[in-house]
């Protein structure tokens, strides 16, 4: 049985990813299960999506806890907790990544000996409008090293799960994904193993506490206290960053401010601030403040320089 | 904030009280609208909340409330409201909490509730003229599942119960006059691009009492399908082409509180939105773009006429 695993943030196509991914497979004539997981997360968290692909029917059901393959649609996820993209990667488990970066460079930097196969990324990050075609190319590659699906059948998944959103979107969904099927056949060596079936008899109970069945006052999740979201770092979603160039700001009438929709710039000092523990990375400031004051940077490059003028001041 | 007029858009407020570490999406237009909001109407609040995607705003053990909030079934938050003004009404009555402890009852649900589900239930609240405030964020579909579509969704917006690339045949429902038939205290509508119109009707429905209801169009990246950057430019579109009109009913009147003079043609509105992509391709469908440019033309000649 393939057991396939896909990661990305909330917006880039890892559900369709799935989609695609499994109508292909199902073509091929495999049993097929795909199931999205995400929960309270929106457009930006990470979220995951599942296969398992088998010859024979499949009794497996839940989360994978031990993938075959790991598909990966932004990098930035690989060392975020929160995403747990290497959780149960065993020695054989394939790593597909979007990411600038090589395999070995992955590889080295996570200290561990699987196979990584990297997809370059083509500037999605940057523009946005772009984001959605990542999930059909993720798809294309996967696809791609999985070396049991045909060109064929993943043009007619992608035609099946893409078709009703009409011509051009199609096209280009195809053109990607067959692009990226392409590039991996012809560049990578590695091959995905199909994992074994579990067998039921050795499956250990988890350590369940049992709770007992408590009145409503004390079992109710009640929260005894306001504003604890902010316990939650939603600047974590963040893949662009909106930075203030104070001496373009001419203090408006702090239009950044009311509309950014997570409230997370407030004026202090007479200068408008944002908190980026919780910027979200919408851009909506930087598309509202008429003095064009906030650029959008590439969150990995903000960070390099915060690093760079910590570096300085220690 | 209460009891500061606001008459400039200088005088809207810089710091916030919504708490941040929500989980709505990047650039949610309701969450536009719920800061903006909170922010006038301040921590003396409880809020009942119907399933949909605000309901995720307090999970359990977080929330960016400063007071209470209380979630329930779709159909039923103005239900929920009555329980809860009904209890103050009796703590204050016994003496049990000094008057200065008494909280605005606000109601918080999506459309799918507003329009539909909870319809019912706000239409008896009206009837029993709860002193209460609904806000409906309108998504235009059912936004915390996956777009399905709503009685608010609009005529064309591809949804994910859409069967074909047409969109949806229905059109959307006239809620602020359904509300409005009850003759409640107070119905608007609003938009978080519009702050200061927003600002200005919530602090006028602050000095009745009743019900007092509002419908703000919330921009919804995730189902509409647009980049989250655009939310704010889609908002004031929405204003600026006329198909969401600005305006409250008080006292037996209806009063647009901003007529666009020269309104932009709403394809300039649709074009920026995956749902109504099918409209310009593969080829442009001038019929239909042409039948809600005709809608939205005809409302304005009638409200025109009624305004003046
Ligand atoms: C009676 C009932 N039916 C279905 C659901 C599942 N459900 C949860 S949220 C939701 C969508 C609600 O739509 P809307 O009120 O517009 O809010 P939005 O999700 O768009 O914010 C649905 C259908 C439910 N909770 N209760
Ligand atoms: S919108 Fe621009 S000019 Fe206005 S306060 Fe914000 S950064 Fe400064
Ligand atoms: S990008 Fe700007 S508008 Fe969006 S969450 Fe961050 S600060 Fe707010
Ligand atoms: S789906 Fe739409 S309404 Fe719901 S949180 Fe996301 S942007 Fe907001
Ligand atoms: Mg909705």
């Amino acid at each position: 049985m393939f057991r396939i695993r896909f990661h990305g943030r909330g917006g880039q196509g890892m559900k369709t990813a799935s989609r695609i991914l499994g109508t292909a497979f199902f073509l091929e004539g495999y049993e097929v299960q795909d199931a999205p997981r995400y929960g309270a997360e929106r457009r930006g968290a990470p979220i995951f999506a599942y296969i398992r692909a088998d010859r024979k029917p499949i009794n497996e059901r839940g989360i994978i806890a031990g993938p075959d393959l790991v598909v990966v649609a932004d990098d930035s996820l690989v060392p975020l907790p929160a995403a747990g993209v290497l959780q149960g990667i065993r020695e054989p488990t394939v790593i597909l990544l979007k990411s600038c970066e090589s395999g070995a460079t992955w590889r080295q930097r996570l200290n561990i000996k699987n196979p990584i196969v990297t997809l370059p990324e083509t500037g999605e990050a940057e523009d946005s409008a772009e984001l959605r075609y990542i999930g059909a190319a993720c798809a294309g590659a996967a696809a791609g090293v999985l070396g049991i699906i045909s060109r064929e059948s993943l043009a007619q998944a992608i035609q099946e799960e893409l078709g009703r959103l009409g011509e051009a979107v199609l096209a280009k969904n195809r053109a990607n994904a067959l692009a990226s099927f392409d590039a991996i056949k012809k560049s990578a060596a590695v091959n995905v193993t199909e994992g074994g079936s579990i067998p039921a008899q050795p499956y250990k109970r988890p350590a369940w506490i049992d709770l007992p069945f408590e009145d409503a006052r004390i079992s109710a999740p009640v929260i005894h206290a306001g504003l604890t979201s902010v316990e939650v770092r939603t600047g974590l979603w963040r893949t662009m960053a909106p930075v203030i160039d104070y001496s373009l700001c001419r203090g408006c009438w702090w239009v950044c401010s009311t509309f950014c929709p997570d409230g997370v710039i407030s004026v202090r000092d007479n200068q408008p601030v944002i908190d980026y523990d919780h910027c979200k990375g919408c851009l909506v400031c930087v598309a509202q403040c008429p003095s064009h004051a906030i650029a959008a940077v590439p969150e990995k490059e903000e960070q390099a320089r915060k690093k760079a003028v910590a570096g300085e001041a220690s | 904030m209460a009891g500061k007029t606001i008459r400039r858009l200088q005088e809207l407020p810089s710091t916030h009280l919504l708490g941040t570490g929500t989980p709505m999406c990047a650039g949610c237009g309701g969450l536009e609208i719920l800061h903006e909001i909170y922010d006038i109407l301040g921590p003396k609040t409880v809020f009942t909340n119907a399933a949909g995607c605000m309901s995720l705003l307090s999970v359990y053990p977080y929330t960016p409330f400063r007071g209470s909030w209380l979630y329930t079934a779709m159909a039923s938050a103005p239900a929920a409201a009555q329980g809860i003004r009904d209890a103050l009404d009796i703590l204050l009555e016994k003496k049990r909490i000094p008057p200065g402890d008494d909280l605005q009852v606000i109601t918080l649900t999506g459309d799918g509730s507003a329009y539909g589900m909870g319809l019912s239930a706000t239409s008896a609240a009206m009837d029993r003229n709860l002193d209460f405030i609904y806000l409906c964020y309108d998504n235009e579909g059912y936004g915390n599942t996956g777009q399905q579509y709503s009685s608010a969704t609009p005529h064309a917006a591809l949804t994910a119960t859409s069967r074909t690339s047409h969109g949806y045949p229905g059109y959307k429902k006239d809620l602020f006059s359904i509300w409005a038939a009850h003759r409640p205290a107070y119905v608007a509508t609003v938009i978080g691009a519009e702050p200061l119109d927003l600002a200005q009707k919530v602090e006028a429905l602050q000095e009745l009492q009743g019900p007092r209801l509002l419908i703000g169009l919330a921009p919804c990246p995730t189902g509409w399908g647009f980049d989250p950057s655009l939310t704010v430019k889609i908002g004031r579109l929405a204003v600026e082409t006329g198909i969401w009109p600005l305006k409250e009913y008080r006292d037996d009147r209806t009063v647009h509180t901003r007529i666009v003079r020269h309104r932009k043609p709403v394809e300039e509105y649709l074009q920026l939105q995956d749902r109504f992509r099918h409209l310009f391709e593969p080829e442009r469908n001038n019929r239909e773009i042409a039948l809600i440019q005709a809608r939205i033309d005809q409302y304005w000649s009638k409200a025109i006429d009624a305004d003046t």
